[in-house]
């Protein structure tokens, strides 16, 4: 499936559809040039429109409300979850992957591929891969009681000897400059979370000001690589505006509450019972 | 088993039964329960009830008693958490990163709480505001609980600000590993310049 990811020419066409939300068509495209640089553009086809092209290790962003900008990273952030396209084995700490059987999708045989949190505490993820290419062909987002979160439905995807076209034009043109991104230096660890989810790990943490918020936080993110998950502390205060939330955004989770002396927000695309049981689970680092 | 119930009923109504009858009855439980209220049914159709009757339900309250689930002062568990069942938080474009085009459009768009008279509903996006795909559909903001008269709006800032930020950290999550390889030098640099600990990423982003 890595192999096919990044050496193959292809088109894919897909709609992504979460709750309460219209479903979204998408058109992603891959190439790799003569010099084997690899070529990516996800472009978002209902609406105004949102482009984001990749060549090498450089994603360039062109959006309807902005400017364009460029930033340094090795793929784009779309409803494609990338680290299963590319290390699908890193992920073999954090999810049990079951092989259940053929079937037809989107016109072409595909293998179905289960997979299972170890420890329940993420959402579940059913595959449906082409048996040809390795390429996904479908991807539902299950929660622990099988309702389905989210969905990607590729309605067409093919494979070409040559790169598409679109990709000669983007070589002659010029993208925007790359952002320089100031590093975060390590700062003092005021709170700790002492949960976390089995195959996760910790892979930022700064102090951050948040628009709308006194105060600084301390900001951590955990990931499997697959699931992203925002952890905000700061001092609670007496503020109304601080009363213990969950809410829901698309199949994302967004989870405030009280803890002791401390607000705990966790954003993610997670049960809120794993939100629960991160929240309760920050101390105060002694 | 009928023809039990008929030897007791003929029992009951007087009619002699064999020698082991009685014994029978007193041995089984079922019986013995059949024996009383035929009893009552047999006074009572020859207007013999006594005043109070004692039906006999202590045995069946106790029982009921002790099946009852204790009942203790609530937990407070995040499912009492008040609800929001459907947020779409708003892109902003000020000093905001946008948004990867996975992360859909966002906008809470409106407000309905339960222990308020009248129910509240705005919009507090404009309907042409960039980044909104679709246009607007309505999207409930229920509160399942009584909160202080928090400003709604403060929470959808609030909210906002935090979902923001988060796709905003999960869209420079991979650059990250860019930056760690000329971190020694641009960390030099920063400390010249005597920059605060606070993340200054959101700065360096196109308005």
């Amino acid at each position: 499936m890595a192999d096919a990811k990044a050496n193959l020419n292809y088109t894919v066409s897909y709609v992504l559809t979460k709750p309460g939300a219209d479903p979204q068509p998408y058109l992603w495209r891959h190439g790799v040039n003569e010099e084997g640089i690899e070529m990516e553009q996800l472009d978002q086809l209902n609406g105004p429109g949102r482009e984001v092209v990749r060549m090498g290790e450089k994603v360039s962003y062109f959006e309807s409300h902005r400017a364009p900008y460029s930033l340094a990273s090795g793929y784009i952030i779309g409803p494609m979850p990338n680290v299963l396209l590319t290390e699908p084995k890193s992920l073999l700490s954090s999810y049990d992957f079951v092989i259940i059987g053929k079937s037809r999708i989107s016109g072409k045989v595909a293998q179905q591929i289960r997979m299972i949190s170890k420890d329940k505490s993420r959402y579940g993820y059913n595959l449906w891969l082409d048996q040809q290419t390795g390429l996904p062909l479908k991807i539902n987002v299950m929660d622990l009681n099988g309702q389905k979160v989210e969905q990607i439905q590729v309605t067409a995807l093919n494979v070409t000897e040559q790169p598409d076209p679109y990709f000669a034009k983007l070589q002659s043109a010029t993208m925007p400059a790359v952002i320089q991104l100031v590093p975060t230096k390590d700062a003092e660890k005021l709170w700790q979370v002492d949960y976390i989810p089995v195959g996760m790990k910790q892979v930022k943490h700064s102090v951050r000001q948040l628009p709308d918020n006194a105060g600084s936080l301390e900001y951590l993110m955990l990931s499997d690589g697959l699931v992203d998950i925002s952890i905000y502390m700061q001092q609670a205060t007496a503020s109304s505006a601080e009363s213990d939330i969950v809410a829901r955004f698309g199949s994302d989770i967004y989870f405030s509450r009280k803890q002791g002396a401390v607000l705990v927000t966790v954003i993610g695309k997670i049960p809120a019972n794993t939100a629960n049981s991160i929240a309760t689970s920050v101390t105060r680092v002694q | 088993m009928t023809h039990k119930h008929e030897n007791l009923s003929a029992f009951v109504d007087g009619e002699n039964q064999d020698e082991n009858f009685v014994s029978d009855i007193l041995n089984d439980d079922e019986m013995a329960a059949k024996w009383q209220r035929y009893h009552i049914i047999r006074q009572s159709m020859r207007k013999e009830m006594p005043i109070s009757a004692d039906f006999d339900v202590s045995a069946s309250i106790a029982a009921a008693l002790e099946s009852e689930p204790a009942i203790l002062a609530p937990k407070r568990t995040w499912r009492d958490l008040p609800v929001i069942s459907n947020v779409v938080p708003l892109v902003r474009s000020g000093g905001q990163l946008a948004i990867a085009a996975s992360v859909a459009v966002a906008v809470v768009v409106g407000v309905q709480q339960l222990n308020q008279d009248e129910q509240q509903v705005f919009n507090p996006a404009p309907a042409s505001y960039p980044g909104i795909q679709g246009g607007l559909s309505p999207v409930s903001l229920e509160q399942t609980q009584v909160t202080p008269a928090v400003s709604v709006r403060d929470h959808q800032r609030r909210i906002n600000a935090f979902i923001n930020d988060h796709m905003e950290q999960v869209l420079l999550k991979d650059s990250q590993r860019y930056l760690e390889d000329e971190s020694a030098l641009v960390d030099e640099v920063k400390s010249e310049a005597n920059q605060p600990e606070v993340s200054q990423e959101r700065e360096n982003l196109p308005e």
